[in-house]
C-alpha cells in the first residue's frame, strides 16, 4: 500500500501545532517538551511506548487538561489558542475518538450520533431530523448500519464505527483517533482505514495512535515519534521504515520482535476434552467438543475471527462464563467440572482477562491491592492479611515485571495502559498457578511492553508453567507458540505445531475451510 | 500528595462542622456541654455509630440495608417480650433475638446475591416486613425491657456505668494499645519504604487523642462513670476497623464495591462475602436494637423507625460512597457523631420534631455536597 497519494505542502499553516509542551503530575513529568506540527489534509500518527505521552497529549488538545495546567503553547489554525474545556476543542473543531467507548448502549445509533445536540422543533425532539441526520452521517463515513439498531445490539468493532460517525456529526477538522482498531478484526480495520483516507482527501487532517505498525504505514504520511515525555523525531513514511520507528521509540534497536524459545515440554497439565458450553441453559451452545493439552512449559496458542470462541473458551475453563453441557477439564490432577473463578485460581488456574480496565483492575486502588486480592489466603495468618508477607510479594512482583510507578500505593489509574497491563498480570502470577491463560496480553501496548510481556511467557515456561495464549494477531501466534489451536464457530478448526503453521494454514483454519489440515489435538 | 490534601481537607472539614455544631449547641443552651447531657450524647451516639459502622459493612460492596431500622425494632422487641411475657432469662432472650436476626439478614444477602434481587428491594421489603412482625410482637403495647423494673442484662444496656477509676484505667489502657499500634504501623511502613506522617505530626495525633480519651473519661466520670454503650460501640468499632482494613475479607468488601467482574474474576468469594456482611450487618442491628430499646427502657412501636436513615447518613457524612468501594470506620464515627450531637441538641432545645427533621435533610444534602466538592477534580 501506498504510504500516501496526497502531497504535504509544507508552505500551508499547520492546522494544530504544539511548541515545547510541559505538562507535570505529582511526581511525574508526563510531558518533557514535545513539539509537533498536523498540517491540514495529512494523517499524523504518533507513535510511542506506554507513558511516552501520547495520551496526556490528547488530553492537552481536546482541552481535558485545560490551559494553565500546561506549559508551552497550543496552535489552532495558526493563531494561539487556550482551550478551558472539551467545548473549546470541540469549537475549534478538534474531535477525539477514545479508546473507551463512549455509547449509551440502551439508545440506537442515531440517538447516540446526536446525544446533547439533538436537533427541535418547537421544543421538542424532531425525530425525523434526527434519523435523516444519522442516515446521512453513516453514508459520509461509508458505515453500514441502521440507525434505529440498539447499541447494545451491536459488536465492538461495529460500536467503534458508531464513535466515528458520532465525532463526524461534529464536522471536525482535526480527528484524533486514539487506538481505534484495537478491537477489529482486519476486514473492519481495512474499511476504517478507506474512512480515514477518504476523509483525509476532503481536507480533514488526522492524528493517528496505534500500536500496529502495518496500520500506520499503511495510513500515515508522517510519524512523530515520543519517547519519554519528549517529541523525538518526525519521520515522512515513505523514508522510513517500521525498524527505525521502533529504534526511535525504544531508543534502542530491538533485533526480533518474538523471542519465543523453545523449550521441552513436561507432562500434561491442563487436558479438556469434548468440551461443550452454552451461555444459558437453553441457548445454542456456543463452544462445541473443543478438545486439546497444554504441557508444562509449553505455550499453547488459540487464534480464530471474532466471535470464534476464544475469550469464552478462557472464560469457562476458569468458571467465569457460561454452562457446560458435557466435556471434562483436568488440571494436572484435579477435575475442574464445575469451575467457579476461586476454585480455578485455588487448583492452579490464573486468567489475565482482554478488558484489563473491567474484568482486571480497580483502577482507584493502590498498585499493591491490586497485586495481592488473589493471594490473600496465601499472605494471611489466623484471618489477619500479614502485611509483611503481603509487601514483600508484591514488592518482588513490582520489581521483576518492571512496573513504570513511583511505588506500590499510587494508584492504578494514573498508570499507562502497559503498566496497567503489568498489573493485571502481576496479580495472576501472585497466585502462583501451573497454567496461565493469557486472553490477548498485548492489545493496547506497546513494541516494548509487548516484548516484556513475550520475556515473560519465556521466563514462566521455563519455569515449568503451562502458557494458553489467546491472541487475534497472527504474527504472535505464530511468534509466541509452540502449538496453535485454531477455533472457528466454537469448534476446532485446526491444530498445528509451530513448524507447519502459517498464516494461510490458519486463517484457513479459522475460517472453517475443508483443506485445513485436521489434526486431532492429542496427537503433538 | 493532592489525595492526601483533598482528604485532609475532608477530614478537617468534618471537625469544623462538628466544632460548629458544638459551638452553636453549647452558646445558645449550656446545658449542651454539661457532663450529664455529655453522657448521654455518648450513649446517643453509641446506638447510632454502631447501627452505622454495620451500615458501612453493607455500603462497601455496594449494596443497601433499607430494614435496619425495623430490624432495630424487631430485635428489641422479641427479646422484650421474651422477657417480659415468657420469663425468660435476659441472655437467652438477648441471644435468641440476635441468632434470628443474623439467620434473617444472611437470609436477605442470600437473595441478593443468589436470586439477583437488588438490595434496595430486597430491603425495602424487610423494612415493612420487619416492622409488621414488630408491631404483632408487641401487640401494640408498650412492653419493658425487665420485669417490675428490676436490673437485668438487658436494662443494665444502657443504664451500667464503668466505676471511675475502671474508667481511668481503660482510658490508659486505650492510649497504651492506640500508642503501640500507631508506632508498629509507623515503623512497618517505613521498613517497606512507603511514605510514613512526620513524626511531630504522628506525636500530635497521639497526643491529641490522649487528651480527648482522658477528658472524655472525666467528663463522665462527674456524672456516672464511662456509660456501657460507648464501651460496646469502642470494641465494635476495633472489630469493623480489624475486619475492614486488615482481612481478607475487609478488601473483598471494597474490591466488590469497586468493580464487581473484576473482584469475580480475581477469584474474590463475592456471594460468600457479602452473605457475611448482611449476617454481620443482622449482629449488629440486633446489638443496636438492644440498646435503642432499653435506652427507651421499653419496646414501642416507634423504637427504631427511619435510624436506618440516619446510619446511611452518618456514614455518607464520613465519606463512604453509595457506589461501594469508599468508606472508612474513622469516617463512620466521625459522621454519627455529627448526626448525633445534631438530633441531641435540637432535643434539649426543644426544637419541633418538623424542624429536626429539615434539619438532617440539610445537614446531610451540604455534607454530601461538600465531600463532592472536595473530591472533584
Amino acid at each position: 500500500m501506498s504510504a500516501s497519494s496526497a502531497s504535504v505542502s509544507l508552505a500551508r499553516a499547520p492546522v494544530l501545532a504544539t511548541r515545547e509542551l510541559v505538562k507535570r503530575f505529582p511526581g511525574v513529568t508526563a510531558l518533557g517538551g514535545v513539539s509537533f506540527e498536523l498540517l491540514p489534509g495529512e494523517v499524523h500518527a504518533l507513535c510511542g511506548e506506554n507513558g511516552a505521552g501520547k495520551s496526556t497529549l490528547i488530553k492537552l488538545l481536546s482541552g481535558i487538561h485545560p490551559f494553565g495546567s500546561y506549559e508551552g503553547l497550543l496552535f489552532a489554525a495558526g493563531s494561539e489558542v487556550q482551550f478551558t474545556s472539551t467545548r473549546d476543542a470541540e469549537a475549534a473543531g478538534i474531535a477525539v475518538i477514545y479508546q473507551e467507548l463512549a455509547l449509551v448502549p440502551e439508545m440506537t445509533v442515531a440517538e447516540n450520533l446526536c446525544l446533547g445536540h439533538a436537533p427541535l422543533r418547537r421544543g421538542l425532539i424532531d425525530w425525523d431530523r434526527v434519523y435523516a441526520d444519522a442516515a446521512r452521517v453513516l453514508e459520509m463515513a461509508k458505515i453500514e448500519l441502521d440507525p434505529t439498531t440498539e447499541v447494545r445490539k451491536l459488536g465492538v468493532a461495529e460500536r467503534q464505527l458508531v464513535e466515528i460517525a458520532k465525532a463526524l456529526s461534529k464536522n471536525p477538522k482535526v480527528l484524533i483517533l486514539d487506538e481505534p482498531t484495537a478491537a477489529l478484526s482486519e476486514d473492519e480495520v481495512r474499511r476504517l482505514l478507506d474512512v480515514v483516507r477518504d476523509l483525509r482527501a476532503r481536507g480533514i487532517a488526522a492524528i493517528y495512535i496505534s500500536h500496529k505498525f502495518d496500520e500506520v504505514f499503511a495510513i500515515a504520511d508522517r510519524i512523530t515519534v515520543l519517547r519519554d515525555g519528549k517529541s523525538i523525531t518526525t519521520l515522512e513514511t515513505k523514508n522510513t521504515t517500521p525498524d527505525e520507528v521502533i529504534r526511535h521509540m525504544v531508543g534502542r534497536p530491538i533485533t526480533e520482535l518474538f523471542p519465543r524459545r523453545a523449550s521441552t515440554p513436561g507432562g500434561v497439565l491442563l487436558s479438556v476434552s469434548g468440551l461443550t458450553v452454552a451461555e444459558r441453559r437453553d441457548a445454542p451452545p456456543r463452544l462445541r467438543g473443543v478438545s486439546f493439552e497444554v504441557r508444562a512449559g509449553e505455550v499453547l496458542g488459540i487464534g480464530g475471527l471474532m466471535g470464534a470462541g476464544r475469550t469464552e473458551l478462557l472464560l469457562h475453563l476458569f468458571g467465569a462464563w457460561g454452562r457446560r453441557i458435557a466435556g471434562k477439564v483436568r488440571l494436572a490432577e484435579i477435575s475442574l467440572d464445575s469451575p467457579t473463578p476461586h476454585r480455578a485460581l485455588a487448583a492452579g488456574l490464573a486468567l489475565v482477562s482482554e478488558d484489563r480496565k473491567r474484568y482486571g483492575l480497580f483502577l482507584e486502588s493502590a498498585i499493591g491491592f491490586n497485586l495481592s486480592l488473589s493471594s490473600l489466603s496465601r499472605v494471611s495468618r489466623r484471618g489477619l492479611v500479614d502485611e509483611d508477607a503481603e509487601v514483600a510479594r508484591s514488592r518482588a512482583l513490582f520489581d521483576s515485571l518492571r512496573v513504570k510507578a513511583p511505588g506500590l500505593e499510587t494508584a492504578v489509574r494514573t498508570l499507562s495502559g502497559g503498566n496497567q497491563q503489568k498489573v493485571v498480570i502481576g496479580k495472576a502470577l501472585m497466585t502462583e498457578p501451573k497454567v496461565l491463560l493469557l486472553d490477548e496480553p498485548t492489545r493496547g501496548i506497546d513494541v516494548g511492553a509487548k516484548l516484556e510481556v513475550y520475556e515473560l511467557v519465556n521466563r514462566l515456561c521455563s519455569e515449568g508453567k503451562a502458557i494458553v495464549l489467546v491472541s487475534s494477531e497472527l504474527p504472535e501466534l505464530l511468534g509466541m507458540s509452540d502449538r496453535i489451536v485454531m477455533l472457528s464457530e466454537g469448534k476446532i478448526g485446526g491444530t498445528f505445531s509451530r513448524a507447519e503453521a502459517t498464516q494461510e494454514r490458519l486463517l484457513s483454519a479459522a475460517l472453517g475451510r475443508p483443506g485445513a489440515p485436521q489434526k486431532e489435538a492429542e496427537s503433538s | 500528595m493532592k489525595t492526601t490534601l483533598k482528604s485532609a481537607l475532608r477530614d478537617y472539614s468534618m471537625l469544623l462542622a462538628l466544632a460548629a455544631i458544638w459551638a452553636f449547641f453549647g452558646l445558645e443552651h449550656p446545658v449542651f456541654l454539661s457532663s450529664r447531657n455529655l453522657s448521654l450524647l455518648l450513649i446517643e451516639l453509641s446506638i447510632t455509630a454502631s447501627l452505622a459502622l454495620g451500615m458501612l459493612l453493607v455500603l462497601l460492596p455496594a449494596q443497601i440495608d433499607l430494614a435496619a431500622g425495623s430490624g432495630v425494632g424487631l430485635a428489641g422487641a422479641i427479646a422484650a417480650v421474651l422477657i417480659f411475657s415468657h420469663g425468660a432469662p435476659a441472655l437467652l432472650a438477648l441471644f435468641v433475638a440476635t441468632v434470628a436476626c443474623v439467620v434473617i439478614w444472611a437470609l436477605m444477602g442470600a437473595l441478593i446475591v443468589r436470586q439477583r434481587i437488588p438490595a434496595f428491594i430486597i430491603t425495602l421489603g424487610g423494612l415493612l416486613v420487619f416492622k409488621g412482625v414488630h408491631w404483632l410482637t408487641i401487640k401494640g403495647q408498650t412492653v419493658p425491657v425487665s420485669e417490675g423494673g428490676k436490673n437485668n442484662a438487658y436494662s443494665l444496656l444502657t443504664t451500667y456505668y464503668l466505676p471511675p477509676l475502671a474508667g481511668f484505667a481503660l482510658g490508659a489502657l486505650v492510649i497504651a494499645g492506640f500508642a503501640f499500634f500507631l508506632l508498629r504501623a509507623r515503623a512497618r511502613r517505613a521498613s517497606y519504604g512507603f511514605k510514613v506522617p512526620d513524626n511531630e505530626r504522628s506525636f500530635l495525633t497521639l497526643f491529641i487523642a490522649a487528651q480527648l480519651v482522658f477528658l472524655l473519661v472525666i467528663v463522665t466520670n462527674q456524672y456516672r462513670g464511662v456509660p456501657l454503650p460507648a464501651l460496646i460501640l469502642g470494641t465494635l468499632a476495633l472489630a469493623v476497623y480489624v475486619l475492614t482494613a486488615h482481612t481478607p475479607f475487609g478488601r473483598y468488601l471494597y474490591a466488590i464495591g469497586s468493580n464487581e467482574e473484576a473482584a469475580l474474576i480475581s477469584g474474590v468469594p463475592i456471594e460468600r462475602t457479602v452473605i457475611v456482611a448482611f449476617a454481620l450487618m443482622g449482629g449488629i442491628v440486633a446489638l443496636t436494637g438492644f440498646m435503642q430499646t432499653a435506652y427507651a427502657g421499653a419496646s414501642t412501636s416507634t423504637v427504631g423507625s427511619l435510624m436506618e436513615l440516619d446510619a446511611v447518613a452518618a456514614c455518607v457524612i464520613g465519606g463512604t460512597s453509595l457506589r461501594g468501594g469508599r468508606g472508612s470506620v474513622t469516617g463512620v464515627l466521625f459522621g454519627a457523631l455529627i448526626m448525633a450531637s445534631l438530633l441531641n441538641g435540637m432535643t434539649l432545645m426543644a426544637v419541633s420534631p418538623e424542624i429536626k427533621f429539615i434539619a438532617r435533610g440539610v445537614v446531610l444534602a451540604l455534607a454530601v455536597w461538600v465531600d463532592v466538592k472536595l473530591n472533584s477534580d
